[in-house]
């Protein structure tokens, strides 16, 4: 079989080319392999909801009451022998993706390995983060029950409130107002066809570059080669197999979680009603929410022609996409323009480090403030602690780097 | 093999071509013109797909706000008594409903809260004149993001009880100044509606004092 396909596809030439591929060992290389992997997971789990579910809010009888065509077919979903399971495998999925992203961006941004010749490869991580949040929010609203037509519905009010445009925008992406009979079919649209073929492209062009490109190595790898070769396993078998050990170690812990902690349970929720449930956004968009909650509400910013820049302009889209935006151009912002090809040490640059905890300090200050009002604190310490601590982290963390260097 | 001598050929094609002749200024101008064209028929068809996306229009725009008119008496929202006419015994001092005018109740942007308490209990910038018998009616859409806000029984956040409550950021409206926001990120007070008793059926008389809900930010 190997010879009839070597013959006519020189395989003999692909095996020597990238079967022996490089790979440095570090456990932290194995961040971006686990949300490579959970992205494979949510498509074959996607795949199986996409044969019962049905992309409609129409009412349909069902037990004698009328209830969103949607929320039915999760409800038969749910009855099947593996329906709910695979929902919430598909779930946590998508949690553990945005997670493994994350904690990817942090090695590569605290090893330095975003700087110079990979550029384009971290803003390409940044789309690729962006988009893994986008899925997550346009898969919130599918199940329709009373959550997720709140949670989606916030959504469409935060694009409605762009000044001049946002009436235009919102109406065209949620086709109408939401919910609009056309909005689940256009949101299931986004969810299973736009946002993962832009991920599915933007995944490929993110590992050719890195192939291309090479991994930056640990320190220690230099002084063992001397800096002119790459010290690692080969893909194959070594790399293949702890590749495979990582990808059966995720799909077994999703199982466990989404057997233990059942997630988005649509029957506590039940299909939408008049009232609103308490909603809080999923925990990667919790901080926007919280800077949502810090920006007063006075803070109308007049434009001409009667239009305002409003607060939930200011917090739920320009002050993310500054956040978002200052992120994205972090490999410009460094001094050095010497290229990266090992891992910096934390005392090589003290700077870079802080800004870096002071940004997850951040992260984490806002995201405490949107449980705010359920922790009983005033609104007024939030707006302090938000700017202080991450401060206080910076300093901090850069003379803790100058004592331990001196 | 008749390839093969066929690409060896070639091969010697370009090689004879290699000493570094300067092309021939013509065919530079034509390749010039090609990409131009290539170029510009490319940006054209693919610029054009992407205005097509601008015809798309949205099924329906409904959502109009329908007017609530002197005379639409109120209807329970939900529970038990949903779609009933509410009496005005139906709602004991210190309690609260959410409601519909009656025929009115596909518009869910129309739902409202009403309260009913002593009338002496409510002060400025409520518009006292459009209290009846001690109830008061705010609409139930909050002016942040949409979600339809709770009359709250119990203390909470250190606010007095009752009041309105938004489960989804949390704002604080005061029921017994004009809806007042105590709390939240809320822009604007809820719009009141004024009341009347009509036939012991709690009735509107007439509609919502400002825009319901969050505005568009066109606006």
């Amino acid at each position: 079989m190997y010879e009839w396909l070597n013959e006519r596809l020189d395989l003999d030439r692909f095996k020597e080319k990238y079967l022996k591929k490089v790979f440095p060992v570090h456990p932290t290389y194995f961040f971006g392999e686990v949300a490579l992997f959970s992205f494979v997971i949510l498509v074959l789990t996607g795949l199986y909801l996409l044969f019962s579910y049905t992309p409609s809010s129409q009412l349909v009888e069902m037990g004698g009451k009328k209830i969103p065509a949607a929320y039915k077919s999760i409800l038969l979903i749910n009855s099947q022998p593996l329906g709910l399971i695979m929902r919430y495998v598909h779930h946590w999925a998508a949690h553990l993706m945005l997670a493994a992203l994350i904690l990817h961006m942090a090695r590569v941004f605290f090893s330095g390995a975003y700087k110079k010749p990979r550029e384009i490869n971290w803003i390409l991580g940044v789309v690729l983060f962006t988009l893994a949040i986008l899925a997550g929010f346009t898969g919130y609203s599918l199940p329709f029950d009373s959550l997720s037509v709140v949670a989606t519905g916030i959504g469409y009010e935060i694009a409605n409130s762009i000044p001049y445009i946002g009436n235009a925008i919102a109406n065209f992406v949620f086709a109408g107002q939401f919910p609009a009979p056309g909005s689940i079919p256009r949101l299931y649209m986004y969810h299973i066809f736009l946002v993962p073929m832009l991920l599915f492209a933007t995944i490929g062009l993110h590992m050719l570059i890195m192939v291309k490109q090479k991994h930056t190595q640990p320190l220690k790898n230099k002084a063992i080669t001397g800096g002119t070769k790459i010290l690692g396993i080969p893909m194959y078998p070594q790399q293949i197999s702890l590749m495979i050990f990582v990808f059966l170690t995720t799909l077994a812990v999703l199982f466990f979680l989404a057997s233990f902690l059942p997630v988005h349970n649509v029957e506590y929720f039940g299909p939408p009603t008049l009232t609103t449930p308490m909603v809080k956004p999923d925990w990667y968009l919790l901080w926007i929410y919280g800077i949502i909650k810090l920006i007063p509400g006075t803070w109308n910013i007049p434009l001409p022609g009667g239009a305002v820049i409003n607060p939930e302009v200011i917090g739920g889209l320009i002050a993310p996409s500054i956040i978002m935006l200052i992120i994205t151009i972090a490999p410009f912002l460094s001094k050095s323009k010497e290229p990266v090809h090992y891992w910096e040490p934390v005392s090589q640059r003290p700077i870079a480090t802080a800004v870096g905890i002071a940004f997850i300090v951040m992260f984490i200050a806002l995201s405490v403030t949107g449980y705010q009002a359920e922790l009983n604190i005033p609104i007024w310490v939030c707006r302090l602690y938000v700017v202080v601590l991450p401060l206080i982290a910076f300093f901090l963390s850069l003379s803790l780097i100058k004592r331990k260097e001196a | 093999m008749v390839n093969y001598k066929g690409g060896d050929k070639m091969s010697e094609v370009k090689k004879d071509q290699q000493p570094n002749e300067e092309p021939c200024r013509s065919c530079v101008t034509r390749r010039n013109i090609v990409k131009l064209l290539l170029g510009t028929a490319g940006v054209g068809a693919m610029g054009s797909i992407a205005l097509s996306f601008g015809t798309i229009k949205a099924p329906s725009n409904k959502k109009e706000r329908r007017k609530i008119v002197k005379g639409d008496q109120l209807v329970f929202a939900m529970g038990s008594n949903a779609n009933k006419l509410i009496h005005p015994s139906d709602i004991p001092p210190n309690k609260g409903t959410l409601a519909y005018p009656k025929g009115k109740e596909d518009h869910d942007n129309l739902i409202l809260l009403i309260h009913a308490a002593n009338p002496a209990d409510f002060k400025k910038p409520t518009k006292l004149d459009w209290i009846a018998d001690g109830f008061i009616a705010y609409s139930a859409i909050c002016t942040h993001m949409g979600c339809v806000v709770e009359w709250y029984p119990e203390k909470q956040f250190s606010f007095d009880f009752p009041h309105l409550f938004c489960p989804c950021h949390q704002s604080v409206f005061d029921i017994f100044r004009g809806a007042k926001v105590l709390a939240g990120p809320a822009p604007r007070p809820l719009p009141q509606l004024p009341l009347m008793v009509a036939d012991n059926v709690i009735t509107a008389a007439g509609d919502f004092d400002g825009p319901i809900g969050p505005l568009p930010g066109g606006k």
